[in-house]
């Protein structure tokens, strides 16, 4: 086991897994530095969501090691690493999976609840994040009663709100419209190197990857350099394709 | 043929429920035919073997309660998307499920026609010395017909009723689309001022009766006859007013427990107590008016020198472990329903512990709440017969 370098958050070597036998990551390592913004791009089924899970404790890969802040995450016990996640890591999932019964700020303040801190801190907290995000006047509302893109910055505000150390963002905009999705990405990031927090952010665009200070790109659960898919003629495949189906 | 196939591969548990179901329609088939023998071996009663009929269908309507609670927590009937795509919407689904009620209690009343039939010595000649000839009517022939009759109305009137409760199902198209109707609040339960008045009044209905002689109108089958009719209705009534004040006082629990500056564990517990009142609530009302049913006949029979009856024991522990199966399988729906929220909660890091204390708290306060309920009424409905 070799110690990853200092000045890296989060450091992943080699992780391989697989799902019930098809393959998600086939050796990916890379280094996530303290404060930066790193892009994961490559195309559906490429493993970006595999290596945020593995990455964030929530999956342990099959082979491989993941270290944070030179702890090593991979051989945590399933108790620890859901302290892990409660305490230094947020979580920005495609859809906004709030808590159908809580009220918004209630769900911002979630993860300090959890945490077990004070309700009035929490809710101190909470709004002055939602105020933050111009969600400030819906705090008290239900997630039913609101917009997608509503919820998905209730979501944001949410990861924010415990000011953790790294937020990882596994296609935040991907239930947007184009619009809203700058606009939240453009909320993300300032506060991200605002605040000093560390954001791995998956995503298929390569105009959202732009808003990134690295890229790394997979493809079939490899670190490529370029994402270059052959290009797909018109063509392709009538004369190959003879069988009858 | 399909919900024969979904059976086969369906989880132990699954199996587990639906074998509970075919028990207890095993059980209310045997005494349907119990009072078929009773009626053939004794002609001149006509009036005893017709109110035997009539008890037996507070077992019969338990057993359609928990089958329908069992259709609906069946995995293999659930909505899926997929499934919705191909064609199988909720009305082909609510079909699949009737079938698959009606199989498990066929399965029940074939046992139950086995077991009467061994009893009374039509396979084998009498078992036990002939102990249950005379109830049974041993010796004296059963027509066929009424006995297919009877033994067919558990298994019909549970498909009906299942069937027609996951006909309104919502079906969703995709996962999407799913969770954006879990969204959606459930309503606030408004029938609490009702089901006071309800219970209030069949409790004053009863202590009315209670006042005038003992008289043998309505009397239960086997051994208790001193019950009259008016005592029935008022205990009715409190049946019926605690199932509809069940919702309103969950829905009352869970927002007290969620009051003044609560943690995550007292907010997430009330909230979702809130939320699921409408679900939990009814089968614990149900469960409430069973429980003080069966306090206030214990407290009022069991001094008196006619202890119960087999039939009548087998009836009473058939409605308390329908109702109590009919709780546990809907508190089962409901944490089915709200799986989706508790993987989200975890992802967020929410230990597991806290999870399972929001659940054991949101347990802890309907006990607290129900069961002291359960004991006064208990009380005041055997107070005007005894005192």
């Amino acid at each position: 086991m070799v110690a990853p370098p200092d000045n890296d958050v989060l450091w992943a070597r080699s992780l391989q897994h697989s799902h019930n036998g098809s393959p998600g990551l086939g050796g990916v390592s890379l280094g996530v530095r303290d404060g930066e913004i790193l892009a994961v791009t490559g195309p559906r089924g490429s493993g970006k969501t595999t290596l945020l899970h593995c990455l964030s404790g929530q999956l342990v890969p099959q082979e491989g090691e993941v270290w944070f802040n030179s702890v090593p995450v991979h051989t945590m016990g399933p108790r620890m690493r859901e302290q892990l996640r409660r305490d230094r890591f947020g979580w920005i999932a495609a859809d906004p999976q709030l808590v159908p019964e809580l009220t918004t700020w209630e769900n911002a303040a979630l993860p300090l609840l959890l945490r077990g801190v004070s309700h009035r801190a929490a809710k101190k907290a909470a709004t002055e994040w939602l105020e933050r995000l111009d969600i400030g006047p819906l705090a008290k509302k239900r997630p039913h009663a609101l917009l997608q893109a509503q919820r998905q910055r209730i979501s944001v505000a949410r990861a924010l709100t415990a000011s953790p150390t790294v937020i990882f963002a596994d296609e935040p905009t991907a239930s947007l419209h184009v619009t809203e999705r700058a606009l939240l990405l453009r909320t993300l990031t300032t506060a991200a190197r605002s605040h000093g927090i560390t954001v791995v952010l998956a995503t298929h665009d390569a105009e959202i990857a732009k808003l990134a200070d690295r890229t790394v790109a997979l493809l079939d659960g490899r670190r490529v350099t370029t994402v270059a898919l052959p290009a797909a003629s018109d063509t392709e495949g009538r004369s190959a394709c003879s069988l009858s189906v | 043929m399909l919900a024969l196939r979904l059976t086969r591969g369906s989880h132990p548990l699954v199996l587990v429920r639906r074998l509970l179901l075919a028990s207890a329609s095993a059980g209310v088939g045997f005494l349907l035919l119990c009072t078929l023998g009773y009626a053939s071996g004794h002609p001149a009663h006509a009036s005893d073997s017709v109110m035997r009929l009539l008890w037996c269908a507070v077992p019969l309507a338990a057993t359609v309660q928990l089958a329908v609670a069992v259709a609906r927590t069946d995995p293999s009937t659930r909505p899926r998307p997929g499934l919705f795509a191909a064609g199988l919407g909720p009305v082909r689904l609510s079909v699949l499920a009737a079938a698959s009620t009606a199989v498990s209690t066929t399965l029940g009343s074939v046992v139950a026609l086995l077991l009467f039939l061994h009893l009374r010595g039509d396979l084998t000649g009498l078992p036990f010395d002939g102990g249950a000839a005379e109830f049974l009517g041993a010796g004296t022939p059963l027509p066929l017909a009424a006995a297919l009759t009877l033994l067919a109305l558990v298994p019909l009137a549970s498909a009906v009723a299942g069937g027609l409760a996951l006909r309104s199902r919502p079906a969703a198209p995709s996962e999407a689309q799913a969770a954006e109707e879990e969204l959606a609040p459930a309503p606030v339960p408004k029938g609490l001022p009702w089901g006071v008045a309800l219970t209030a009044a069949g409790l004053a209905v009863e202590a009315y009766a209670g006042r005038g002689t003992p008289g043998s109108a309505f009397p239960l089958p086997g051994r208790l006859d001193s019950t009259p009719a008016s005592v029935l209705a008022g205990w009715v009534l409190t049946a019926i007013g605690l199932a509809m004040a069940g919702p309103g006082l969950t829905y009352l629990c869970g927002r007290l427990l969620q009051v003044v500056r609560p943690g995550a564990v007292r907010l997430l517990a009330g909230r979702v107590l809130m939320d699921e009142a409408c679900r939990i609530g009814r089968p614990l009302g149900v469960v409430c008016a069973v429980v003080s049913g069966a306090i206030a006949a214990t407290a009022l029979y069991s001094d008196g020198p006619r202890p119960f009856g087999p039939l009548t024991t087998l009836g009473a522990v058939l409605v308390l472990g329908c109702s109590t199966a009919t709780l546990l399988t809907t508190a089962l729906e409901a944490k089915q329903a709200r799986a989706r929220t508790a993987e989200s909660l975890l992802r967020l890091g929410a230990p597991a512990a806290v999870l399972r204390s929001a659940a054991a708290l949101r347990a802890l306060v309907l006990l607290a709440v129900f069961a002291p309920l359960t004991w006064v009424i208990a009380e005041l409905a055997a107070l005007p017969l005894t005192g």
